[in-house]
């Protein structure tokens, strides 16, 4: 008998699931709250370099024909009674349920927050933001800049850098640098914040003469001015303020209570992906609360546990990630890294950068698993080596 | 992030590698307030460097940092906030 499996979210973790489990075993719905799937990377290039590509595609495009794809918000879900509510007042009972749901930004953190974005537009929010940021930064005469982070959870984790190297990038081609200061701000002790990728990435940004303020961690900003005030006290005056807001999980109320963190990030066994307390719910992608990355490499390798899981294979998920780094004028680098091997220092190259760029193409067909060989020995073949007992156990928040 | 019968705030990165501890302390400083004493646990040898940095620029004050069975075990009194 088909048994019912409920999806709730229609971004990369669900639309990869939906993709990849038999349809004679399951009977699929994705509760989906957007209509587009947003090929979220590219909002890098359109605040940056006004990329202007095909970035959104539509969710039913990208689901078999036998997935029932619904578009409404799902409220409430109750892991005891095995059922999922939406503000439509839609119930959904099901046997298994994936939570999908990613996270988003919330600018309510951090008072000020708000005006800046509105004003000047961010690159992890949204299309229209991120087109807001190109036009002040196309637009910017000259003068300081701060970048970085609102919150210690971010969104793919090298994507302030990457922010910061191509707003260098870009002044240098508009003949600006000279007259501009960059300054990036980061909560972490160091610029990145796994050590040994910031042994690299550390002497390109003195090369590029970029300020680093550490332990800044944004508490108020005074949108009057343009000042950034941080909890240990420091201050940054700017003329263009760049802030990734902070990140919550997605407002769902769950019963029991205790399944979600203070942000709402769903609390997940972090090999067998089950949430919390249950046997029949798994959370995958941004929505839970796994001490990895948040990013596309591990959403992707998630969901294919879990599919391997509900088709009577018991997978575990290794804490792998794999996440492209741009780190401006034609090169990048590759940050590997699982919850047993270190990151280890990568070479910058062009072709890491030219990877980074062939990235959306990739994505489309992965979604739909038409590239699951190619996938899988890309994975076998940069798979990082545990740590050995004797050295530090690094980062896989890659 | 658990708060216990006794005041303290227990945060348990065990099994977190770098940058999961100090991301997880900042968040809970984030929620903390004066006289709050938060307990840190972690298995990431990282923490004992990037703690030691994060107090001095903080102003708050590490009370013990003591190991068993490679579990860290870092107490902090929040002084500055
Ligand atoms: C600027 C930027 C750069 C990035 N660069 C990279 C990169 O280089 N490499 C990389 O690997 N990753 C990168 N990422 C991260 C990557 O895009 C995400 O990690 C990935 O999309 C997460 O997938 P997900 O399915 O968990 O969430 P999402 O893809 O965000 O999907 C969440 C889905 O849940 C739905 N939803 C939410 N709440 C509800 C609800 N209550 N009811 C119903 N549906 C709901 C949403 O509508 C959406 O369909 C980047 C992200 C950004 C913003």
């Amino acid at each position: 008998m088909q048994k019912k499996l409920l999806i709730i979210g229609g971004g990369s973790a669900g639309t990869i699931l939906a993709n990849s489990l038999d349809r004679r075993d399951f009977e699929i719905s994705v509760v989906s709250s957007s209509f587009g799937h947003l090929f979220q990377p590219a909002l890098l290039y359109v605040a940056f370099t006004n990329v202007k590509s095909h970035i959104v595609r539509d969710e039913r495009s990208l689901l078999p024909p036998h997935v029932n794809l619904i578009h409404d918000q799902i409220t409430a879900v109750d892991l005891n009674e095995q059922r999922a509510t939406s503000a439509n007042g839609a119930v959904f009972p099901y046997d298994y349920l994936v939570i999908a749901t990613g996270m988003r930004t919330d600018t309510s953190q951090i008072p000020g927050l708000s005006e800046i974005n509105e004003k000047y537009g961010d690159y992890h929010s949204s299309i229209a933001r991120a087109q807001r940021l190109w036009k002040r930064l196309d637009s910017f005469p000259g003068g300081t800049i701060a970048l970085g982070q609102g919150s210690p959870i971010i969104k793919c984790p090298p994507s302030p850098l990457e922010g910061i190297f191509l707003t260098d990038e870009l002044l240098r081609k508009k003949g600006l640098r000279d007259k501009s200061r960059l300054i990036f701000f980061t909560p972490f002790p160091r610029a990145y914040s796994a050590s040994p990728m910031n042994e690299i990435v550390e002497p390109l940004l003195q090369e590029h003469g970029i300020e680093v303020l550490t332990f800044f961690d944004l508490d108020h900003i005074d949108p009057a001015t343009n000042t950034l005030y941080s909890i240990e006290g420091d201050k940054i005056e700017c003329d263009l303020p760049i802030v990734i807001p902070p990140f919550k999980g997605a407002e769902i109320e769950y019963l029991p209570v205790d399944v979600v963190d203070p942000d709402n990030f769903v609390i997940t066994d972090k090999e067998t992906l089950r949430v919390k307390g249950t046997f029949n719910a798994f959370a995958v992608g941004d929505a839970s609360n796994l001490p990895t990355s948040k990013a596309g490499v591990g959403t992707h390798l998630q969901a294919k546990v879990v599919a391997k899981t509900l088709s009577g294979h018991p997978a575990k998920f290794d804490g792998r990630t794999s996440c492209p780094f741009d780190l401006g004028n034609g090169r990048g680098v590759f940050v590997n890294g699982s919850y047993e091997a270190p990151v280890t220092k990568a070479r910058p190259t062009r072709t890491n950068h030219l990877m980074k760029m062939a990235f959306e193409r990739i994505y489309w067909s992965s979604l739909r698993g038409r590239l699951d060989p190619v996938m899988d020995a890309y994975f076998a073949l940069t798979r990082p080596r545990p740590a050995s007992k004797e050295q530090e156990p690094a980062s896989t928040n890659v | 992030m658990d708060e216990t019968t006794t005041g303290r705030i227990l945060i348990d990165s065990t099994g977190s590698p770098c940058p999961g501890p100090i991301t997880d302390l900042a968040l809970a400083y984030r929620r903390s307030k004066v006289g709050d004493l938060l307990e840190l646990w972690a298995t990431d040898p990282g923490i004992r460097t990037d703690v030691r940095a994060w107090a001095a620029k903080t102003g708050n004050e590490i009370l013990s940092i003591s190991d068993s069975d490679g579990k860290i075990v870092v107490v902090i009194r929040i002084a500055k906030r």
